[in-house]
């Protein structure tokens, strides 16, 4: 068989074997953290109360930080990452804790702040968790300046950005993790 | 001589044997994995009717037959319930998963499950010998029992453990009945319009549509069905690689088109549908014309669970649910919304502004009176005063006078042959300041706007600009011409290149799996398209979306002699 027949060959299974469902599941990865620093843009999103909201103030604000990248229709990452959300929110009730959770949408095309309302309602969401949207200039520039950008929003990733209001560092939390973890990760940046 | 003729024939007879067992073995495979999808008497009690359309609730929203939500713990320590996500969101309506990211969701429709997996490739064992070895497989065939114990525990049926992804489920014996019946049976059928050799389609043209419309939308159509051809690099790769001799992928099929004209007032539509669709029935419908509301057609789509891709309609049904027609817009309507949220956002109007609304008393005339007043007075402003004019009425000036005495802000909801002689009002003196109107229902009778009226009127514009999607329009038309394909309406062919774009990638994967809901789940999981504008700046899709372009803009028409549009708002959206 000629060389360039077997590259089509090759690549096919590859991708074969990475997108062959069920053997994929079954190897699931721990998740990685990794510190990082980030250029919060200067733009002003809207929440999904309709109300304007300049990102920076709300990110570097003086409490603890936890932000994802989620979008109203998506299928499996969001709802993993919003029912974590709500968990976690459920939790650090009990404790007395606080901290500011922030969806950012990366549909912006469909995301209105009714839509972004409805979910939040869906998942059970309590004040201190708010999602936001903006126009697609704004959030891509977000999306970029938190290394999370993909051209297709199919693509995106599992990620939760942790912000302690005395460190200038983030903590990027990648991959599908259970409450625990979280709150693992969110005392960390606590101390 | 004798005895190697003796061999050769203990040889074949053993060749023989081995062969006819093969076949009886994969005979009673495939009986097997049938015989598991043939309805029983009762389910849990229930008519097997029953027990779908429970299972179909639990899967789909997460209730359970009691009215209760499902309960279930993910990633290991998160509770949820079905109001939250279901087994749908990941795994989708037909079964057939999902990829999202990294992250994929294995299908689960009866065939996968009871079916067993190759190792590497994670696809069913249709062909290929039964005499696989355990340890050639990812995992064995599901029976009823393993797949419950799956729900509950997250286990394969040969004792692996699935990713904690996956919810663990807390289900009574009945329920659990159910919900594996319903999985037995999900894509499991055989869907109309599907034979082994065809995919046929049809496309609905209503007699109202303009000759010239119509002409646009369906030479455009037939060539490409005509001419469709899955590519050949997916095709030689298919033919060549293991995904055939595993079973993945089926023949190759042809397309049909068929033309169902629906005559007569819209009432009579849903009967010719139903004839249409007795006579030969389709896959699903492409394209499709009409100057009214495709309403009608979209509940027979909705109905008879018929996909129904870009009409080319100005009336398109609101809903919030995502039902079986995909729209290119929101129609009329998205242009009324954007003209309320325009005004809004403009700070040079007063905030207690009061606006008049000219229309015609007919659908489209309507439409924008009843989207702009709804968008309008949510966002908290009085309610607009409408001046609704009959059929036949002439527009004299002192209507015109009584119009603008009281507004700043009169919207035009006319068209081109209605449209006031705006120079005429001024001289009258009665222009209004701000005078908003539709490029749908104006078309290119803007451009003709006198000079010194352009920088009152303000156009919605739910397109890409003309000057930004110049390129892009210039190939299709070069492309149109060079398969001699007749230019009778540019935008609406442009919309058809729009729908060839989306449906293509979709066709061209579906093969053995030929389900309508996977078609649809495809169709929902392309890519956002906006390196084509050559109509709209941006078509995106997502689960449930049912308008790809979401938009507008609110632009003015330049000065000099050859105007262009400049916009003055954003692509407005909410």
């Amino acid at each position: 068989m000629p060389r360039h027949r077997l590259i089509p060959l090759l690549a096919i299974v590859l991708c074969s074997l990475c997108l062959s469902g069920e053997a994929w599941a079954g190897r699931d990865k721990t998740y990685t953290r990794t510190f990082e620093n980030y250029e919060i843009p200067d733009v002003t999103l809207i929440n999904q109360d309709g109300v304007k909201v300049e990102l920076r103030k709300l990110l570097l604000a003086d409490q603890p930080v936890l932000v994802d990248f989620i979008y109203t229709t998506c299928t499996t990452i969001c709802p993993v990452l919003s029912i974590n959300f709500v968990n976690f929110q459920n939790t650090i009730h009990r404790e007395s804790g606080k901290a500011r959770l922030v969806s950012i949408s990366i549909d912006p095309e469909f995301d209105t702040p009714k839509a972004m309302k409805a979910y939040l309602s869906r998942y059970h969401a309590k004040p201190g968790w708010d999602f936001l949207t903006g126009s697609r200039e704004d959030i891509s520039r977000v999306l970029k300046a938190f290394n999370v950008f993909t051209l297709n929003k199919m693509n995106h990733y599992p990620v939760i950005l942790l912000k302690s209001p005395f460190d200038r560092r983030w903590v990027r939390v990648y991959g599908l993790i259970g409450t625990s973890e979280l709150l693992v990760e969110y005392e960390k940046v606590r101390q | 001589m004798r005895k190697m003729a003796e061999a050769l024939k203990r040889t074949c007879s053993l060749c023989m044997l081995f062969v006819a067992l093969s076949v009886i073995a994969i005979l009673a495979m495939s009986s097997a994995v049938a015989a598991q999808v043939v309805k029983q008497t009762t389910v849990a009690g229930y008519s097997p009717e029953e027990a779908l359309r429970l299972g179909e609730r639990m899967y789909r929203d997460g209730i359970l037959p009691s009215g209760e939500p499902m309960q279930a713990i993910v990633k290991g320590d998160i509770p949820m319930t079905g109001s939250e996500f279901t087994c749908a969101n990941c795994h989708q309506r037909s079964g057939f998963g999902s990829l999202e990211g990294t992250v994929r969701t294995s299908p689960i429709n009866g065939a996968q499950l009871y079916s067993p997996l190759s190792r590497f490739k994670g696809v069913p064992l249709s062909r290929r010998s039964v005499a696989v070895q355990e340890a050639e497989l990812f995992r064995p065939a599901y029976t009823d029992e393993t797949l419950a114990r799956a729900m509950r525990t997250g286990q394969y049926p040969n004792g692996k453990q699935m990713s904690d992804t996956m919810p663990l489920y807390f289900l009574n014996d009945r329920d659990m009945a159910i919900l594996v019946y319903y999985l037995k049976n999900l894509s499991t059928g055989n869907e109309p319009g599907v034979t082994d050799t065809t995919l046929r389609f049809a496309t609905v043209v209503t007699e109202d549509a303009a000759k010239a419309d119509r002409e646009a939308m369906l030479a455009p159509l037939q060539f490409y069905i005509r001419n469709w051809r899955i590519s050949r690099t997916m095709e030689r790769s298919t033919r060549t690689t293991a995904f055939v001799q595993e079973g993945s992928f089926g023949d190759l099929r042809t397309m049909s088109l068929s033309v169902w004209e629906l005559k007569g007032r819209a009432e009579t539509w849903r009967g010719q549908l139903e004839e249409y669709y007795r006579r030969e029935p389709v896959f699903a419908l492409l394209g499709g014309i009409t100057a009214g509301s495709w309403a009608p057609i979209q509940k027979f789509c909705d109905d008879h669970k018929v996909p129904a891709i870009f009409p080319i309609t100005d009336h398109p049904v609101l809903s919030a649910n995502g039902g079986y027609t995909f729209y290119l817009s929101r129609g009329l309507a998205q242009e009324a919304e954007a003209a309320a949220r325009y005004l809004h956002t403009r700070e040079d109007l007063p905030k207690d502004l009061s606006v008049v609304q000219v229309f015609r008393n007919d659908l489209s005339g309507t439409a924008f009176a009843k989207a702009f007043q709804e968008t309008w007075t949510g966002l908290g402003h009085a309610l607009p005063e409408d001046r609704a004019l009959e059929r036949n009425a002439r527009l004299t000036e002192r209507f015109w006078k009584t119009v603008h005495d009281k507004h700043k802000v009169v919207l035009l909801w006319l068209n081109a042959d209605d449209f006031p002689d705006l120079a005429t009002l001024a001289m009258a003196n009665s222009m209004p300041e701000t005078v908003v109107a539709s490029y749908s229902l104006l078309g290119d009778r803007i451009y003709g706007l006198p000079e010194k009226q352009r920088a009152s009127v303000y156009v919605t514009y739910p397109y890409a600009l003309p000057q930004e999607s110049k390129v892009y329009r210039t190939n299709i038309e070069a492309a149109l011409r060079k398969n001699a394909i007749p230019i009778t309406n540019l935008e609406i062919e442009l919309k058809m290149y729009s729908l060839f774009s989306i449906v293509s990638g979709p066709i061209s994967r579906m093969r053995t799996y030929v389900y309508r809901d996977y078609f649809i789940e495809m169709l929902e999981a392309t890519p956002d398209m906006s390196m084509t504008p050559a109509v709209f700046p941006r078509l995106s899709f997502g689960t449930g979306q049912r308008y790809a372009s979401k938009g507008c803009y609110v632009v003015q028409v330049s000065g000099g002699p050859q105007p262009e549009l400049v916009k003055r708002s954003d692509w407005i959206i909410y």
